[in-house]
C-alpha cells in the first residue's frame, strides 16, 4: 500500500527571481531555501482569492 | 533518487526528482531499502504494481532537475549592521558580543543612506527590496533605524520600489513607542529568547553578568500581544547545555508565542558547542518536538515552528532551490563604516570584504565566487535526499566549519536531515487529519 501525501503543484512561473532573499528568514544560521514560498505564486493566489 | 525513512510506525518515501512524498507499509519500505521481505506472491504483485504506477506518473524515481541556478546581478537585500555594540553579553554570540572583533560603534545615518542608495542603484528591475536591521543590538541606534526606514521608503517610491524591513532585537530596549514603530514599519521582527529562564540566563547575560530573561520576557510578550497578525519570530539558540531543547520551544509556545524558531548554536566554545556525540539526543529531541507539535495542532493549540514549515506542494521553484541562499551576490551585509560583506556571518573578515557603500563597487572576483556557489558546486550534496530543500546549506556555516563555502558541515547536514524528516511527518499527519 502506497499513498501520496504531497506532490508539487504545477507552477506557471519558474526562475523569475522574485523570491525573497533566503537569509531574511527567521534563523540567520540555518537558512533553508525549502522553507520559503514563491512570491509570485503567493501574489497570484491572493489576487485569485480576491 | 528516493529516500525511505521510518518515523515511529510510519514509513515514508521521498522522491527527490519529483519532490513527492508518499506513505507506505513496512514491507514496501523494506523492499525499497533492499531488505529481505516475506511477501506472498499477491503482496509482491500489488507492491510492484503500486510502484510502477507511481513511476509512470512521474512521482517515483523521477529524473532530477536540470534546472540551472538563477543568474542575476540584481541586489535584493541588505543586512544593515546599524550597531556593532550590544547591551547584552551572550556567551555564544558569533559577533563577539556585538563588537565583531573590532571597536564598538554604531552606523551613522550618512552610511545607512549610502547603503540604501547602493541597494536602489544595484537592484535593477527588482521592485521589492529587503533591508534587515541587525547588530549587535539595533535598538541601540533606533534613531538611525527610523531615519533609514523613512529615507528608503521615500527614495524607493520615486523609483517604484517597495521595501520590506526586518529587525532582529534582543528586546531589552523595547518600549511602547518602539513597538508602535515596528508595527507600522517592520514586515518582520525577530526577537531573541532562548526558552526557559535558566537556559536563557545561562548564556544571555547583561553587561553586568546577570541573566537577562526577567528583563526581556515581559517586553517581548507585550510586543507580541501588540503585533496582531503581522509576522514575527521568537528566535532562540540551543547549545550543548540544553539538548532537551524541545522543552524550550514548548515553553515559548506555552508563553503565548506562536511563531518560533530555535537554532543550533554556531560556536567553538567547548561547553556550548554542538558535537557529534550530541546528535542522537538532538535527533530524539526533534522527534519529541514533532510529536508534541502534531498533538497540539490536532487539539487546535498549534504554533508555528520555523523548521517544520516545509511546503512540498508550493514553495520555491527548482531554480531557486538549486541557487542556494544568495549571500555575496543578491544579499550583502553592511557594517557601520560602510564596508560590504557577503552576509552578517562574514562581517569583519577582511578576506571577505567586498567593497564599501561610499565607493559603490563590489569585488567582482569575490562576487563571482559567491554567485557561482550553488547546489551543483557542493559535490557532497549530490547523493543527499535533502538537497533540493536545503540547497547545500549556509555559505558561512560551511566556510567557518569546513574552510570552504561549498563544503557542507556534516553536523549541520545531520540536523537538517532530521528536521526535514520531522517536517515531512508533520505534514503527513496534518494531511491525514484534513481528510
Amino acid at each position: 500500500m502506497i499513498k501520496t501525501i504531497a506532490k508539487p503543484s504545477e507552477k506557471k512561473v519558474t526562475g523569475c527571481g522574485e523570491c525573497r532573499s533566503t537569509c531574511q528568514s527567521a534563523c540567520k544560521t540555518s537558512c533553508t531555501v525549502g522553507n520559503q514560498s514563491c512570491e509570485r505564486v503567493t501574489r497570484e493566489q491572493k489576487i485569485e482569492r480576491k | 533518487m528516493i529516500h525511505v525513512f521510518t518515523y515511529h510506525d510510519k514509513h515514508y518515501i521521498y522522491d527527490t526528482g519529483s519532490g513527492a512524498l508518499h506513505e507506505c507499509d513496512e514491507a514496501t519500505a523494506r523492499h525499497l531499502k533492499g531488505e529481505p521481505v516475506a511477501f506472498t506472491d499477491e503482496e509482491l504483485k500489488a507492491t510492484l504494481s503500486d510502484l510502477a504506477a507511481l513511476k509512470s506518473s512521474g512521482l517515483l524515481d523521477a529524473p532530477e532537475t536540470n534546472a540551472r541556478p538563477i543568474k542575476s546581478n540584481e541586489v535584493k537585500a541588505l543586512c544593515l549592521h546599524v550597531s556593532h555594540d550590544c547591551n547584552l553579553r551572550c556567551r555564544y554570540c558569533f559577533a563577539d558580543e556585538g563588537a565583531y572583533h573590532s571597536v564598538r560603534e554604531v552606523m551613522s545615518f550618512e552610511t545607512a543612506k549610502a547603503a540604501i542608495d547602493f541597494l536602489l542603484r544595484e537592484s535593477g528591475n527588482r521592485k521589492v527590496l529587503e533591508v534587515d536591521f541587525f547588530g549587535g543590538e539595533p535598538l541601540m541606534n533606533l534613531d538611525v533605524v527610523k531615519k533609514t526606514v523613512y529615507y528608503a521608503k521615500e527614495e524607493g517610491a520615486k523609483l517604484g520600489k517597495k521595501f520590506l524591513f526586518t529587525t532582529t532585537t534582543n528586546g531589552l530596549l523595547l518600549d511602547d513607542e518602539t513597538i508602535a514603530f515596528f508595527n507600522a514599519e517592520m514586515e518582520n521582527v525577530v526577537l531573541s529568547l532562548d526558552g526557559r529562564k535558566q537556559v536563557h540566563d545561562e548564556v544571555r547575560k547583561t553587561v553586568n553578568g546577570k541573566g537577562s530573561f526577567d528583563a526581556v520576557i515581559e517586553k517581548i510578550k507585550r510586543f507580541v500581544k501588540a503585533r496582531g497578525d503581522k509576522h514575527y519570530y521568537v528566535r532562540g539558540t540551543f547549545t550543548a547545555k540544553n539538548l532537551d531543547f524541545a522543552k524550550d520551544v514548548l515553553f515559548l509556545a506555552d508563553n503565548g508565542f506562536d511563531s518560533i524558531s530555535l537554532e543550533p548554536v554556531v560556536t567553538d566554545i567547548p561547553d556550548l558547542q554542538i558535537r557529534e556525540e550530541h546528535l542522537p539526543a538532538i535527533e530524539r529531541e526533534y522527534e519529541l518536538l514533532a510529536d508534541e507539535y502534531i498533538k497540539r495542532e490536532a487539539e487546535g493549540k498549534g504554533f508555528l515552528f520555523f523548521h517544520f514549515q516545509i511546503d512540498l506542494e508550493g514553495g520555491p521553484c527548482l531554480q531557486k532551490r538549486v541557487s542556494a541562499c544568495g549571500a555575496g551576490n543578491e544579499y550583502f551585509s553592511v557594517v557601520p563604516c560602510g564596508d560590504i560583506y557577503p552576509c552578517h556571518q562574514f562581517a569583519g573578515d577582511v578576506n571577505f570584504k567586498m567593497g564599501n557603500v561610499f565607493e559603490g563597487k563590489l569585488d567582482g572576483a569575490l562576487r563571482a565566487k559567491f554567485a557561482e556557489s550553488c547546489l551543483f558546486t557542493r559535490k557532497k550534496c549530490e547523493g543527499c535526499f535533502a538537497k533540493f530543500i536545503c540547497s547545500g546549506g549556509c555559505n558561512a556555516n560551511n566556510y567557518h566549519y569546513c574552510g570552504d563555502i561549498n563544503e557542507p558541515y556534516p553536523m549541520t547536514c545531520a540536523m537538517m536531515k532530521k528536521r526535514i524528516e520531522c517536517a515531512m511527518h508533520v505534514l503527513a499527519e496534518r494531511k491525514s487529519r484534513e481528510k
